[in-house]
């Protein structure tokens, strides 16, 4: 019965996706230029025969792709309707409804991400076929690819929606999406590789769960891990899915306690 | 008081402001969050330069130091656009909503009345930050500061600001011509301004003549950067910064008007 | 009236005022916004069509027009906010969207849907910086807030947030935000809307004195009360055209047709005879035998061939006319049930009562 109300909330957000397309076209744009300045600024670098990380021109090409990928995904502007929703109070109708509220908001994020794969990826194809190619790897290797990008779209919403939660205490969520960001293009390494940065900011990152977001999809992808390496990275993804999923329902019924207790 | 006289208005425009300024810090908790959170945002660029030029001494024959002072300039443009002129971002809003109605009455011009409209206080982050990086790098360029490039940097820099800030302008302008993507092409035109962190050098001859000529990006901060470091062969570019800015100035201000002819209200 | 003395400059005279909008002619969503951008069509509509008019200092005009007829539009015109697609217009011998500092100067404007005061200021900080943009003294400053206190009782309303105002609240600090640089000319658009009676009374009472003190006065208003409190003329705009402009007595002469005439009769007489006899009128049974109310269009049958009708089946006893009222008149307006043909006996424009 539940079940069927979710399907039915991803069946209309898949529809509804349209409306956002403005929001989505955007969020596209902002990560294409980025994309567009990194390609560049690497060539250069790869070229000029240093050393980045042992990363040939061809890999880091399909590294940034995947980082664009995986960073314009789930990025389709929920969050700001329902951080309006919490700062105006509007939450306290989303309550009453027979749904758990994180599960619906997830059902609507995955009606639009099938959209925002499409669409992301056929970009990302294209600058591939424009750039002379990128190196693909063999569909064992390719199908741990797609579950570990499958499981970005869990674990990126859940980043985003504990965020979100925080409009229960701030008034202003610009600042704080900005912020998470920035802290999500450090730690996942969609801004650059982990190996590349200082020592103690890639362990800082391997120990949260955002290196699971951009890192763990290009290893696999670009085959620096393999076999039990590939299976272990995921179950990683997998494991932090879970642990900010049940953090995810503990801080919704704490803030919404306050909620109650303050009278919203 | 005339307004028609610039230190008046300039003074009136500094009245609308502050008073937005006090009303926008009222909420302590948002100025915090929005410093902080600009401040990461420029600190994760920077911390891509340090990781890329911790391997090599330069990019596109350029320094980390000289890097870091093109870097800046987008920085302190973008600080300068959020915490003064943050107004001009809401003009496709005020457009559709009819909100002009009021400006278009009063004996204070539309276009600073619009701009003075609002204080992004994210922009208190990136001065901050950009400040910051400009100082550390200008400290480490090797430049003999003269009375008289001290002069030049000062109107470059001040002239590459205004270029960004006409670019906004101009494009915010579109919402009188064309309504329903009005709100895109501001921010994705922005987005293309980030292209101007990184020397032009790197790019294609395509992209440079696009950031030359037809959006002049590389004007706000790579051409005015070469200019004062006299940085290669073509450092004399940069000394044009103030006639691109002023043409920058003239048409964005055009295009302004020419929008505000077209102006409909609402409720119609 | 002003029509008949020529001595008078006019202060705001338009001329063939049209504003032609042009919307574009396009379907909803992604695939109609793509055609729009091939086709190209619009649909255009005269929102103001060759109005002309010409306004005394000193005057108060009620511009009345059910919604959609150009009232605000015909405003935004006058006071340069829209610039017109045809005609001309002159305020104070300036063009208003050519100067608009110089016509900022001489105008106050309000619109009641609508506030001028920033957001997220309190009302005093929001005076303050129109009192900066107007150059106004420190001392001519504090004489408009008292006066506007006494009359407003504006002083509770300084430190409040102007997104904190209550709809009443927020229209008295945007009267005063209005007319706060002692503009010559104002132009009000439904100043009175979600006040109190009693607030109300006092804005009429205010701006009866702003009249009466030289300024000119435009008054968009659905309320009656503010039309007969201060104008003495009246401009009534239907589908962009002004079907009437002249005194608010001229009004009755002009559009209320309908006539209602109460008689007593000596005997006892059936009211269906009565309704017989005057196939055109509306004949009910008063309150006792013989008593009638008729009902009758004055272009249909004259309140003569009433009475004769009557008077052949008894004999008159009592007789009573009701007086047609503005307010009739101008509800009729607003709700669009005005018919036109009477402009055209010449009873209508410019001539007053």
């Amino acid at each position: 019965m539940a079940a069927r109300a979710y399907l039915c909330m991803v069946k209309v957000s898949a529809r509804t996706v349209l409306t956002y397309r403005a929001n989505f076209v955007l969020g596209l744009f902002a990560v294409f230029f980025q994309l567009l300045a990194m390609l560049y600024v690497w060539r250069l670098l790869l070229e000029s025969g240093k050393d980045f990380g042992g990363y040939t021109w061809p890999q880091m090409k399909a590294y940034l792709l995947v980082a664009f990928v995986t960073s314009s995904l789930v990025s389709a502007y929920g969050d700001f309707r329902m951080a309006a929703r919490i700062r105006d109070g509007l939450v306290s109708l989303d309550l009453v409804k027979p749904v758990t509220y994180q599960t619906a908001r997830f059902a609507e994020t995955v009606g639009r991400a099938a959209l925002e794969l499409a669409v992301t990826f056929a970009v990302a194809g294209s600058i591939a076929l424009v750039t002379g190619g990128i190196p693909v790897p063999d569909l064992p290797q390719l199908l741990l690819f797609a579950v570990s990008i499958a499981a970005v779209v869990p674990l990126k919403f859940l980043v985003v929606y504990l965020s979100t939660l925080l409009c229960f205490w701030t008034q202003n969520y610009m600042g704080v999406a900005w912020a998470r960001t920035s802290l999500v293009a450090l730690l996942s390494g969609s801004l650059i590789p982990l190996v590349l940065l200082p020592s103690w900011l890639q362990t800082t990152a391997m120990l949260l769960p955002f290196a699971s977001l951009t890192a763990t999809p290009a290893a696999i992808y670009l085959g620096q891990a393999t076999g039990g390496e590939a299976l272990g990275l995921l179950l990683t993804q997998a494991g932090w899915v879970t642990v900010l999923w049940v953090a995810g329902r503990l801080v919704w019924r704490f803030a919404v306690r306050q909620l109650t207790v303050h009278g919203g | 008081m005339t307004t028609t006289r610039p230190i008046a208005t300039a003074r009136m425009y500094r009245r609308c402001l502050g008073a937005h300024l006090r009303a926008a810090l009222e909420y302590e908790a948002d100025f915090w969050i929005l410093v902080v959170a600009s401040i990461m945002m420029q600190a994760t660029g920077v911390i891509f330069l340090g990781a890329v030029f911790a391997r090599i001494p330069t990019l596109a024959g350029w320094t980390l130091a000289e890097v870091v002072l093109i870097y800046s300039l987008v920085v302190i443009a973008e600080g300068v656009g959020s915490l003064c002129f943050e107004g001009t971002w809401y003009l496709p809003w005020m457009v559709n909503q009819g909100d002009l109605d009021y400006t278009l009455v009063r004996p204070y011009p539309v276009v600073l009345q619009t701009m003075s409209g609002a204080v992004g206080l994210n922009g208190v982050g990136n001065l901050l930050t950009g400040g910051l990086l400009m100082a550390w790098s200008l400290s480490r360029v090797d430049v003999d500061w003269s009375p008289l490039r001290i002069a030049l940097a000062v109107a470059l820099f001040l002239s590459a600001v205004l270029i960004k800030l006409s670019v906004t302008l101009a494009s915010t302008s579109a919402c009188f011509w064309v309504f329903g993507a009005s709100f895109m092409l501001p921010t994705a035109l922005h987005q293309v301004g980030e292209l101007a962190k990184y020397p032009v050098s790197v790019y294609s001859a395509g992209i440079r003549v696009a950031l030359t000529v037809v959006i002049p990006f590389a004007f706000v901060s790579f051409y005015p950067a070469a200019a004062v470091l006299g940085h290669g062969q073509d450092s004399w570019v940069g000394l044009l910064t103030p006639l691109v800015a002023g043409y920058c100035v003239v048409v964005a201000g055009a295009v302004f008007r020419r929008g505000l002819r077209r102006y409909e209200s609402s409720g119609n | 009236m002003p029509a008949a003395t020529m001595a008078v400059m006019p202060v705001i005279e338009a001329r063939e005022l049209t504003k032609v909008f042009r919307r574009p002619d396009k379907s909803e969503g992604l695939r109609g916004s793509l055609r729009h951008l091939v086709t190209r069509r619009y649909t255009t509509t005269s929102a103001v069509d060759h109005v002309s008019l010409s306004i005394e200092p000193g005057e108060a005009v009620a511009y009345v027009g059910p919604n959609g007829a150009g009232k605000s539009t015909t405003v935004k015109l006058l006071s340069g906010i829209l610039v017109p697609t045809s005609g001309e217009v002159v305020v104070g011998g300036i063009v208003p969207h050519r100067d608009r500092i110089a016509n900022a100067r001489q105008v106050g404007v309000l619109f009641g849907q609508r506030t001028q005061l920033w957001w997220d200021l309190p009302v005093r900080e929001s005076l303050a910086l129109l009192r900066d943009m107007y150059g106004i003294g420190p001392a001519d400053y504090r004489a408009q807030l008292a006066r506007f206190d006494e009359v407003l009782e504006l002083g509770e309303l300084l430190p409040v947030t102007a997104r904190k105002l209550s709809l009443g609240q927020r229209m008295r600090a945007d009267l005063a935000a209005a007319l706060l640089h002692r503009p010559g000319i104002v132009y009000l658009d439904e100043p009175t809307i979600g006040l109190d009676i009693a607030v109300k009374d006092r804005v009429r009472d205010f701006l009866r004195r702003l009249v009466a003190d030289g300024t000119t006065l435009i008054l968009t208003t659905h309320d009656l009360g503010d039309i007969e409190d201060v104008c003495r003329r009246i401009a009534i705009i239907d589908g962009g055209r002004i079907i009437y402009d002249g005194g608010l007595d001229g009004v009755k002469d002009t559009f209320a047709r309908e006539r209602c005439m109460h008689v007593r009769l000596t005997t006892d007489v059936d009211p269906q005879s009565v309704a017989a006899l005057l196939p055109d009128a509306e004949v009910t049974p008063g309150g006792s035998p013989g008593e009638f109310t008729i009902r009758f269009d004055r272009f249909v049958l004259t309140a003569g061939q009433v009475i004769a009708t009557a008077s052949s089946l008894a004999e008159i006893d009592d007789l009573l006319i009701d007086e047609p009222a503005i307010e009739d008149v101008v509800r009729k307006v607003y709700s669009g049930e005005l018919e036109l043909e009477p402009a055209e006996d010449g009873v209508g424009a410019g001539v007053g009562a």
